[in-house]
C-alpha cells in the first residue's frame, strides 16, 4: 500500500531527500521479503513434489519386490503337482520331470506378467526401471 | 543376551490356555494373543479416530483418512471401479498385516512374536483371497470364468500346453502370496537377531572384540530401519496382489 502512495507523491511536488532515502530502503526491504517468500514457496512445492515422488517410488518398489517369489512359486507348485500325480499313477519320475518344467514355465509367465505391469503401470511409466534399491529381491 | 539363544527361538508358539476342539489343538497361544492385540488396537484406533467425524479432521482422524484413501486408491487402481465391494476385504487384510508386522518390531523380551512370520497364518489369508476369487469368479461369470486359463492369440496346437501352464500359474498365486510375506518377516527377524547377538558375543571376546562390537550394533540399528520399511512394504504388496487377483474375478480373465 504505502509504496504506491509514495510513488504518487513526486508527481505532485518535491519530497525531501530523507523521505526518498526511506522510500528506497522500504522498497528494497519489500523486494527482499518478496524474493524470500517466492523462494520459500518454490522450495515448499519442490519438497512436496519430492514427497510425491517418494510415495511413487514406494509403489514401484512394492511392484519390484513382488517379482522375487513369482518364479519360486511356479516351480514349487509344479514340483508338488508332479509328485502328487506320480503317486496317484505310479509313474515316478516322469510326471515329476514334466511338471517341474511346466512349473518353471508358469513361474516365468508370472514373472513376465508382473514385469509388464511395472512397465505399463498406471503411475508414471518412466519410473519403472529406476527403482533405487531392489537388492532386497533375493530375500 | 544369552549366547545360547537360538535365533529362531523367537518364532516358538507358546500355549497359554490349552483348548481342544474335536481332537484338534485350538489352544490360545501367543500367536492368538498377538492377533487379539492387533484387532483391538485397530478397532480402538479407528473408533477413536473417526468418533469425532469433524469436517476439519483432527490429527488422528487424518491418519485414519489417509489410510482409508490409500487403500481406496489401491483398490480402484488395481481392481477397477467395479471392484469397490472388495474394499472392506482389502482394507481389513492390509491393516491387519500391517499392524501385525509392526507389532513384531516392538521388542518385549520373551513375549515379542511376529504372527506373519508363520506360514500357517499367511497361507490362511492367501487361501481366503484365492477362495474369494474362485467363488466370485464363478458366481459372476459362470463357466466363462474358466476362459481365464485360455490365453488369447495362441496357436491351436500349443493350447493344451498353455492351459496347463496357466493352471499351474494360477495355483502358484496363493503360494507365492503367502511365502513372500512369511519369508520376508522370518528372514528379517532372524537377521536382526543374529546381528544383535554378535554384539554380545564380541563383547565377551577380548579387547579386539570390544573394539569391533559397535559395528554389528550399527548394522542392527540400520537393519531395524530396513525391517520397518519391509513390514510396511510387505503389507502393501499383500494388498496390491490381493487387488490384482480380485481383478481377474471381476473382469473375468481378459489379460
Amino acid at each position: 500500500m504505502s509504496p504506491s502512495d509514495d510513488r504518487d507523491k513526486p508527481a505532485r511536488g518535491e519530497i525531501s531527500a530523507a523521505d526518498r532515502e526511506a522510500f528506497k530502503r522500504r522498497t528494497a526491504e519489500l523486494d527482499g521479503k518478496l524474493r524470500k517468500a517466492r523462494l520459500d514457496d518454490a522450495s515448499a512445492t519442490s519438497k512436496k513434489r519430492a514427497a510425491d515422488n517418494g510415495s511413487a517410488n514406494g509403489r514401484e518398489m512394492g511392484r519390484a519386490l513382488r517379482l522375487s517369489t513369482e518364479l519360486v512359486g511356479g516351480i514349487v507348485v509344479g514340483v508338488g503337482l508332479g509328485i502328487l500325480f506320480d503317486k496317484l499313477f505310479g509313474t515316478w519320475p516322469l510326471l515329476f520331470i514334466l511338471f517341474f518344467l511346466l512349473g518353471a514355465a508358469a513361474g516365468m509367465l508370472n514373472l513376465i506378467r508382473s514385469a509388464m505391469t511395472i512397465k505399463t503401470g498406471p503411475s508414471d511409466p518412466s519410473k519403472g526401471p529406476a527403482v533405487p534399491d531392489d537388492e532386497d529381491d533375493d530375500r | 543376551m544369552a549366547a545360547g539363544d537360538s535365533p529362531i527361538k523367537q518364532f516358538e508358539i507358546k500355549e497359554y490356555f490349552p483348548i481342544e476342539v474335536f481332537g484338534l489343538n485350538a489352544s490360545f497361544t501367543n500367536s492368538s494373543l498377538y492377533m487379539v492385540i492387533a484387532v483391538s488396537l485397530i478397532s480402538l484406533f479407528l473408533i477413536l479416530a473417526m468418533g469425532g467425524r469433524s469436517l476439519v479432521p483432527t490429527r488422528l482422524q487424518s491418519v485414519a483418512e489417509l489410510i482409508y484413501e490409500f487403500v481406496r486408491d489401491t483398490v480402484r487402481e488395481n481392481v477397477g471401479p467395479n471392484g469397490m465391494q472388495f474394499f472392506p476385504l482389502v482394507f481389513s487384510l492390509f491393516i491387519f498385516v500391517l499392524v501385525l508386522n509392526l507389532l513384531g518390531m516392538i521388542p518385549i523380551p520373551g513375549v515379542t512374536f511376529t504372527v506373519t512370520s508363520h506360514l500357517a497364518v499367511t497361507a490362511a489369508m492367501a487361501l481366503l483371497v484365492i477362495g474369494i476369487v474362485i467363488v466370485y469368479g464363478f458366481y459372476k461369470h459362470g463357466l466363462g470364468f474358466l476362459s481365464l486359463f485360455v490365453p488369447s492369440g495362441v496357436p491351436g496346437w500349443l493350447l493344451p500346453l498353455m492351459v496347463v501352464i496357466e493352471v499351474i500359474s494360477f495355483i502358484s498365486r496363493p503360494v507365492s502370496l503367502s511365502v513372500r510375506l512369511f519369508a520376508n518377516m522370518l528372514a528379517g527377524h532372524i537377521a536382526l537377531k543374529i546381528f544383535a547377538s554378535f554384539v554380545g558375543l564380541m563383547l565377551g571376546a577380548g579387547i579386539f572384540g570390544i573394539l569391533l562390537a559397535p559395528l554389528p550394533l550399527l548394522l542392527t540399528v540400520a537393519l531395524t530401519a530396513l525391517e520397518v520399511l519391509v513390514a510396511v512394504l510387505q503389507a502393501y504388496v499383500f494388498a496390491v496382489l490381493t487387488c490384482i487377483y480380485l481383478n481377474d474375478a471381476v473382469e473375468g480373465g481378459h489379460h
